[in-house]
């Protein structure tokens, strides 16, 4: 099934990028708590940011009490020039490691990001590891991506993936086209949240409001982890709606209540007409792809 | 106002909310993309727009996200969030400050800034920081006999001009042209009582193929399949009526802004394309010129 695949990878410059565990955060009084569900309902439940015991790469991405959670630990820079660079830099298979805290030396993966409101990167590391860190220890990423290319298909663009996530893909390549296997594909109008967002860092959100149009389309059961296409997105420079045009990304945050935010994808890579395509392959995880210690 | 539709007009409290005509800012790179990539420095956002007025052309423009007539905002945010959340389309505003003080215009949108057009000569009159004064009235407005539909930013005047008529127990509103839920983009992210979602125009053949690049500034648009009550997605069989407010962007995800004005199931709610579902003319803004 994997064609081999001519790559830039030899030319990437590999730089460290850093952050801290975040604090989850919630409105200062006289705010309320809550937030709203699509059908207006306030709700009040655990969202992103933290270290989340419990939720890990490869479980589902529905039906957890939460809005829009991160699996694994989330990071992020105090500063937003400083995050930035966090946020676009960090690839999406890179290497983290944990500097400091009772955990430190351990390692882990960056398996996401998360967009406008949080901006923070996701990190996979074991659970058991999990039990030993703080919020602020330091991880430290080496970013390795940004400015990869595959020469043999200049029109697809690549955007937050590590060259071993790349090399790990399920893929065929002929007539000039390239396809990536993947577990499902979002029709466009159920792409949500992050439209009209920079598409170098940040997420993408399925649309989850409408239960039955999600299960029609097999994106009921999608997992944390699963590679999913997006059709008719061009994510070249932010996304939107090109026919034609295709998106693959990760899921790498559990789907949420609100509107528009069901759910979040970080985009691996897009091109604008037809030069990108995909393939169904059921079971394709980056828990697997990348072999996550659980 | 159609006679069977009763309003709860009678229950609304008006109160004054005020904003400074806003300078455009721009970024210490200021480009902005085409879908390819390609780089451009545009003017559209804030300040006072000579050239782009309500009724005119929302595609077109050397322009991105082009604010028709003056953009104002209040420097204390939330102050400012008073002027988005309270602040309906086809409120009264008038200057209350500087050369143009006692100038009255009219609320046509909702950006970042609040949009209020005023008449050609008034603009020449005003600056940057100048105060507009706005007589908000229009936010808990309903109809009584439709507690399923629900309005917002719909003053009494606009409520009006939607031109609303009844069919078979469905309310029944004329606008110039309808949109695909597909193609709906930007603010997405955003809760539906703040602002627009902008329509994605990255498409041009599909725009130029559906008539979309036709489009005016103060059209009236609907999108079916769309819940915009509390945020806006995608949910068969429900509808939205919509205003565009602001012009169209190169940048992908981007386009014209459509702001949510009624949503429903679409059993209570319908639309028929008409040509004259615009606010310029509706709302008596630029019946004069």
């Amino acid at each position: 099934m994997t064609s081999p695949l001519s790559t830039n990878a030899a030319d990437l410059v590999a730089v460290s990028v850093a952050g801290n565990i975040v604090h989850p955060g919630f409105p200062g009084l006289p705010a309320e708590p809550y937030r709203l569900a699509s059908d207006g309902t306030a709700f009040l439940l655990p969202t992103y940011g933290g270290i989340v015991y419990n939720v890990s790469v490869g479980d589902r991405a529905f039906g957890w009490a939460a809005d829009c959670i991160h699996p694994g630990i989330s990071i992020r820079q105090a500063e937003d020039t400083r995050n930035r660079g966090l946020n676009v830099y960090a690839c999406v298979g890179n290497r983290a490691k944990v500097m400091t805290g009772a955990a430190a030396g351990t390692v882990g993966v960056v398996t996401g990001k998360s967009g406008r409101f949080s901006e923070q990167v996701i990190v996979h590391f074991p659970k058991e590891s999990r039990g030993r860190m703080a919020v602020g220890d330091q991880i430290v990423i080496r970013s390795e991506g940004v400015g990869l290319a595959l020469p043999d298909h200049p029109a697809v663009m690549l955007k937050s993936i590590g060259p071993n996530l790349l090399e790990a893909l399920p893929r065929r390549a002929q007539d000039g086209r390239i396809d990536f296997g993947v577990v499902a594909t979002v029709p466009a109008h159920l792409v949500g949240a992050g439209l009209g967002l920079g598409s170098e860092g940040g997420s993408l959100h399925l649309q989850s409001t409408d239960r039955a149009e999600l299960a029609r389309h097999g994106l009921d059961a999608v997992r944390l982890g699963d590679i999913v296409a997006l059709a008719d997105t061009d994510s070249r420079f932010n996304h939107g709606y090109l026919r034609g045009a295709r998106a693959i990304g990760v899921v790498c945050a559990t789907d949420g209540p609100r509107a528009g935010f069901g759910p979040g994808i970080a985009i691996l890579m897009t091109a604008p007409a037809g030069e990108l395509g995909s393939f169904d392959a059921p079971g394709t995880n980056i828990a697997d792809l990348l072999a996550l210690e659980a | 106002m159609t006679e069977s539709l009763r309003w709860n007009v009678g229950d609304l409290v008006e109160m004054a909310v005020t904003g400074q005509v806003s300078q455009p800012t721009m970024r210490p790179n200021g480009y902005l993309h085409w879908p390819d990539g390609r780089a451009a420095i545009l003017p559209g956002m804030s300040g006072i727009t000579y050239t782009a007025r309500v009724g005119d052309r929302a595609f077109g423009w050397a322009g991105d996200h082009v604010e028709p007539g003056v953009s104002i905002a209040h420097t204390d945010e939330k102050s400012d969030f008073a002027l988005h959340y309270l602040t309906c389309i086809g409120n009264e505003a008038v200057v209350t400050s500087g050369l143009a003080r006692g100038a009255k215009g009219i609320v046509t949108g909702e950006h970042a800034r609040l949009l209020v057009d005023f008449a050609p000569e008034v603009l020449e009159d005003m600056t940057i920081g100048d105060t507009v004064q706005i007589r908000a009235r229009g936010r808990g407005i309903g109809l009584v006999d439709f507690p399923e539909l629900e309005f917002k930013k719909t003053s009494p005047d606009l409520a009006r001009a939607y031109n609303l008529r009844l069919e078979n127990g469905q309310v029944i509103c004329p606008v110039a042209m309808e949109l695909p839920a597909r193609i709906m983009g930007s603010g997405g992210e955003l809760n539906s009582e703040y602002v627009d979602q902008d329509l994605m125009s990255g498409d041009r053949a599909l725009m130029a193929d559906l008539g979309i690049d036709q489009m005016r500034l103060g059209d009236l648009i609907a999108i079916r399949d769309v819940d915009h009550r509390f945020g806006r997605s995608y949910r068969a069989g429900w509808v939205a009526i919509c205003l565009c407010i602001h012009g169209d962007s190169i940048m992908t995800g981007h386009g014209p802004g459509i702001l949510t004005l009624i949503t429903g199931p679409a059993d209570k709610l319908g639309f028929a394309v008409e040509p004259g579902a615009n606010i310029a003319q509706t709302l008596n803004i630029r019946s004069a010129s």
